[in-house]
């Protein structure tokens, strides 16, 4: 009874490290980037699946709302603001030997930490497998939200110079559009009129003839 | 294990939309008809009008800070449910924690909606450059498939 | 019952695929995605050390929720920069090689 319930148990984590694993190299590797956007959030669904094994449902609910939700709805916006990173055929992929230099670096990163990491040795003193179910929703409302409620408004603060910062970021362009000339009073600057699309020439649609 | 069996509906659930909408895709290209595949068959029905142009148009750059204003009341909301799930969320201390949460959020968001005409850039040159850049890759094919 | 090295190998997978992506990509698009498998791949280490150890305690679980916080915040600024990347230089591909004098009408 319990034997079966412990296979069942092992099947299902090996089902699920297995599709992450499969749809992140996809992500990484498929020629068209929407797709690869698209595995991305299947990826980040599915690293919810193992964070429910662990017995953490609000890391899996935050990781479902946040990554599925949130960044490969921003990857995704971002593919399609630029039109020209949607064209695979404009995309220049690695050749094969930076390919395999790669390959043998993340290889050795990978090997390195696992190594440091199964071979260390307070590895020794972790229980070999999972301490009772005691943990739930409320315990650890209470530690963030009555005990460490300082962490929250860090948080809120970080969020709020995200949205500070992108804007910012977003209007300095036309900040450095001010040319500076040579005025009455020394240099001064004039503010150039904003004409995106008047000073570009139009695209030449004849391509090199034979 | 003892979590994971309570989630097997959601598991259920998502698995019956996966084969829902497969089964609709495939449906709907088993009964349409695979003849006529001329340009005026495959083009785009847009209300009587005729399409113009390729569709990888160019956004305006602003639509992406609507999408991290997105993400930022995601982030509010989970924190949020966390706080929903408890049973001390009606003390005063928390409830003043919580104002001074939303407000910091609020204010980056009433920042945010101030500045956002001013943010504006419309695609145009977005749109330039990827034409110039396809000419580009045309005109080296065939100048090296030419010879 | 599982046993903890399986996360660990798992999580261990995952951050030498994402250092792949990173590594051997040009599109900045990629690298951004592979930087995010990462992320997931710590994110498994942590939260399951932290359920395992003998001494449990809400902090993992709790520095999780935070740091997925604020990877949604730098995530949108990557994206900011990115588009203005894209902007000034006319590409997101990085082994484009670009001049930095004619820069300023473009």
């Amino acid at each position: 009874m319990m034997q079966v319930e412990v296979w069942f148990e092992q099947i299902e984590f090996l089902a699920i490290a297995s599709i992450v694993i499969i749809l992140a190299y996809l992500a990484l590797e498929h020629r068209n980037i929407v797709y690869a956007a698209l595995f991305f959030g299947f990826m980040a669904s599915f690293v919810a699946g193992i964070f429910l094994l662990l017995e953490a449902p609000f890391i899996a609910g935050m990781q479902i709302a946040v990554y599925t939700g949130g960044i490969s709805a921003l990857i995704i916006f971002a593919v399609l603001l630029i039109p020209r990173a949607q064209d695979s055929s404009l995309e220049a992929f690695a050749s094969p030997r930076r390919r395999r230099i790669g390959l043998m670096l993340s290889g050795s990163v990978g090997l390195l930490s696992g190594g440091l990491a199964l071979v260390f040795p307070w590895y020794d003193t972790f229980a070999p497998d999972m301490p009772p179910l005691e943990l739930n929703l409320e315990l650890l409302s209470q530690w963030l939200w009555s005990e460490h409620v300082i962490y929250v408004q860090m948080a809120a603060l970080i969020l709020l110079v995200s949205i500070v910062g992108a804007i910012a970021i977003l209007k300095m362009d036309k900040a450095e559009r001010l040319i500076p000339i040579q005025g009455e009073f020394g240099i001064e600057s004039v503010e150039e009129p904003i004409d995106d699309v008047a000073t570009i020439e139009e695209p030449s649609e004849e391509v090199g003839d034979e | 294990m003892r979590l994971f069996i309570d989630f097997v509906p959601v598991l259920i659930w998502a698995v019956l939309a996966v084969v829902m909408v497969v089964g609709m895709l495939v449906a709907s290209w088993v009964l349409r008809p695979h003849v006529l595949q001329n340009s005026e068959k495959t083009s785009s029905y847009e209300c009587g009008e005729e399409p113009i142009g390729p569709a990888r148009i160019s956004y305006p750059y602003n639509y992406l800070v609507y999408t991290i204003l997105f993400v930022v009341v995601d982030v509010m909301g989970a924190f949020l449910w966390l706080l929903a799930a408890s049973s001390f969320r009606l003390s005063e201390i928390v409830v003043w924690q919580v104002l001074v949460f939303v407000l910091i959020i609020m204010g980056g968001m009433g920042f945010a909606m101030k500045n956002m005409p001013e943010t504006f850039l419309s695609g145009q040159e977005t749109l330039t450059l990827y034409r110039k850049a396809k000419a580009e890759q045309a005109s080296k094919e065939i100048e090296s498939g030419g010879h | 019952m599982i046993p903890l090295s399986w996360y660990l190998v798992l999580s261990f997978i995952l951050i030498a695929l994402g250092a792949y992506g990173m590594m051997v990509k040009r599109n900045l698009i990629r690298i951004l995605i592979g930087a995010e498998i990462m992320g997931n791949g710590v994110n498994i280490a942590l939260v399951a050390v932290s359920i395992y150890s003998p001494a449990f305690s809400f902090v993992g679980q709790g520095l999780i929720i935070l740091v997925i916080s604020v990877a949604a915040a730098h995530t949108a600024l990557a994206m900011v920069l990115m588009l203005m990347y894209h902007r000034r230089y006319g590409t997101v591909d990085l082994g484009t090689p670009i001049s930095l004098e004619d820069t300023e009408n473009v």
